[in-house]
């Protein structure tokens, strides 16, 4: 018999249970959040185009993290507070 | 500000002068973050103190290892901290000439500390973009837990604050200081341990069952508490614990001395600047480059010869390898899983490297990064795996280094200017020939910058090959009579780092991840001496 020590995370992530599914895009408040990639912007540029001309989204927030390479800064998290939905645009 | 009524006096203080005293701990990373902004102040006019809560021993070390050039005082007993009452360290007490409190300020905070440095009639002491985040909250003031121990809180329920970028700002959610203690395992006669490890904590190669009378003696070597928290590593923010960083240790094959480099280093790692978080989860090839200089190469036998990058020496294969098991472990960065790396690097088994200093004539690399020559040092760098340079008929220095800049031409992508940094690994030949026709370390570097340039020919708007979109950016250069696009953004951008065996005229030139503020800092941490 051996015993050794756990080496590793040993904390349990929290899940958060996801948000219910829109049953539609009809009047509601889309956030796209580029996270500052070339090219990004071409991509959520044609969403934004076709949320707001084919499903009827109310207002659409464009944001951006200042840099691909870090987390989110609390700021821009903050200004996505209160969309029916989000779209993190990852791009090469 | 009220009066702080019958307080003992603060040692050092004098009326007549304007004086900021900061209140800290030595082990807040909090503190060991804000208290060097405090050296850029000019003390003609001004008075700058550091109050320690901890020991004498402690806060030594904490002043030299940061190289805090203020006086620092002893709070023996928390008298002035009860007396004062800050909730939290650091906290920084800006008095007027009359020894009133004018103003406070509470953690690290730039723009705060800035108007500390504009209320006393200085230049602003913390810039926005040097990579350190804008705020960071303190941990609790030790006075508000009596019961503790002075020296150190390790091992007790103290907290410090969440830093991993989710807090939002004002809210100090705080985070334990001492996490629990690992788990046990126990494997039956019918497993093998060293299967099973391999399987579950492994790299992919076997490694040595962490068991528990060898991860007790990697601890104390360590003269830490097991549970005390070195480090959050990213992506996956595990704790750290001195218990864990030993096990990851013992599996790698370190001795028990090897903890006095391992904790600096886990430390350097989780520096905001470095940014671990990204280092970790890019699809790039960068790997951490583990530097390794001072009196603790030849202290526990790092190797700075020939092979250096191989599988030469157990202190560096052992210390790289413990490094990058951390990583994955306790950081959770998995190459089969959140690490999406397209390609990887060699390097993510195990890459440390000691520099040759007895064959660099010229200063050695942690001095020129600030620390002094009898200290020990370990300097992390998100690096390209390492691309050969071949020079053995160029009689010139001047040639030797001309050849490394075409080599330097191509780091990250051949017409990506300005973003790279890059490591010149200069072999002992090469460094010699450099050295012998008289040029400095810092010629050197500034000839490489000088003539490291992709020519503008190689550019085309039509082909949008990866760094023509910045071009714009670019600044022109001669090199060699053609027109080019000057690489590097400053002669800083390049390191030079001696190291490799006195037989072959070979050096190397390592690229680096996105760098600058907005990717991965450099960082070089002090280590302890024995």
């Amino acid at each position: 018999m051996v015993v050794i020590v756990h080496p590793g995370n040993e904390s349990v992530p929290k899940a958060a249970a996801p948000p219910a599914r829109l049953a539609s895009l009809q009047g509601k408040r889309i956030g796209l959040l580029d996270i500052s990639k070339p090219g990004g912007s071409f991509f959520l540029d044609r969403l934004e185009e076709i949320f707001r001309t084919k499903y009827g989204a109310a207002e659409i927030l464009r944001t951006k993290k200042p840099t691909f390479a870090k987390n989110a800064p609390p700021q821009v998290i903050e200004q996505l507070r209160g969309m029916d939905a989000v779209v993190e645009g990852l791009a090469d | 500000m009220p009066l702080v009524q019958n307080a003992p006096p603060i040692p050092g203080l004098q009326s007549g002068k304007k004086a900021l005293v900061v209140f800290f701990e030595t082990d807040c990373p909090t503190c060991q973050l804000a208290l060097p902004y405090l050296n850029a102040f000019k003390r003609d006019s001004i008075q700058v103190i550091g109050l320690s809560q901890d020991d004498e021993r402690s806060t030594k070390e904490f002043v030299s290892q940061l190289k805090i050039s203020y006086p620092v005082e002893l709070d023996s007993g928390l008298k002035i901290s009860r007396a004062y009452d800050p909730h939290n360290v650091p906290t920084f007490y800006l008095f007027d000439e009359s020894g009133q409190v004018q103003q406070t300020l509470v953690g690290f905070d730039k723009k705060g500390l800035n108007e500390l440095a504009a209320a006393m009639g200085q230049p602003p002491i913390a810039p926005p973009d040097d990579g350190a985040p804008a705020w960071k909250p303190g941990c609790s003031s030790r006075h508000l837990h009596p019961s503790q121990p002075m020296s150190g809180c390790l091992g007790t329920p103290d907290l410090e604050p969440e830093i991993d970028g989710r807090t939002s700002e004002g809210s100090a959610k705080l985070l334990r200081r001492a996490g629990d203690p690992a788990s046990r395992i126990t494997l039956g006669d019918e497993e093998d341990p060293f299967e099973y490890c391999r399987q579950k904590f492994g790299d992919a190669l076997p490694v040595i069952p962490p068991t528990v009378e060898k991860v007790e003696a990697m601890v104390k070597a360590s003269g830490l508490a097991p549970e005390a928290i070195i480090a959050r590593v990213p992506p996956f923010y595990g704790e750290a614990t001195v218990e864990k960083i030993a096990a990851n240790a013992v599996m790698a094959g370190c001795v028990p001395e090897m903890m006095r480099v391992l904790l600096p280093l886990v430390r350097a790692a989780c520096d905001e600047r470095f940014n671990l978080h990204g280092v970790q989860a890019t699809t790039h090839f960068a790997a951490p480059l583990v530097m390794i200089n001072g009196p603790v190469r030849h202290e526990l036998g790092f190797w700075s010869k020939q092979n250096v990058f191989s599988n030469v020496a157990r202190a560096n294969s052992s210390l790289g390898r413990a490094f990058q098991l951390i990583l994955l472990n306790i950081g959770g960065g998995r190459p089969d899983g959140i690490d999406m790396s397209a390609l990887g690097n060699p390097g993510k088994f195990s890459f440390c490297i000691a520099e040759n200093e007895e064959e660099n004539p010229w200063e050695p690399f942690h001095v020129t990064r600030g620390l002094k020559r009898e200290q020990s040092a370990v300097s992390l760098f998100a690096a390209e795996p390492p691309r050969g340079v071949s020079e053995h008929t160029a009689p010139a220095g001047k040639t030797v280094l001309e050849t490394i800049s075409f080599a330097l031409a191509t780091v990250w992508s051949y017409r990506t200017c300005l973003m790279p940094e890059a490591i010149v690994v200069l072999c002992p030949e090469h460094v010699k020939t450099i050295h012998r026709d008289g040029i400095t370390k810092e010629q050197a570097r500034q000839f490489l910058f000088e003539n490291t340039g992709v020519p503008v020919r190689h550019y085309s708007k039509e082909e949008r090959a990866e760094g023509t979109q910045l071009a714009a950016n670019y600044k022109e250069i001669t090199v060699r009579g053609e027109k080019c696009y000057q690489k590097f953004r400053s002669p800083e951008a390049i390191s030079i780092f001696v190291a490799g065996g006195t037989a072959g005229k070979f050096s190397a030139v390592i690229g680096s991840w996105s760098t600058g503020p907005a990717g991965s800092q450099m960082v070089t941490y002090p280590i302890p001496d024995k």
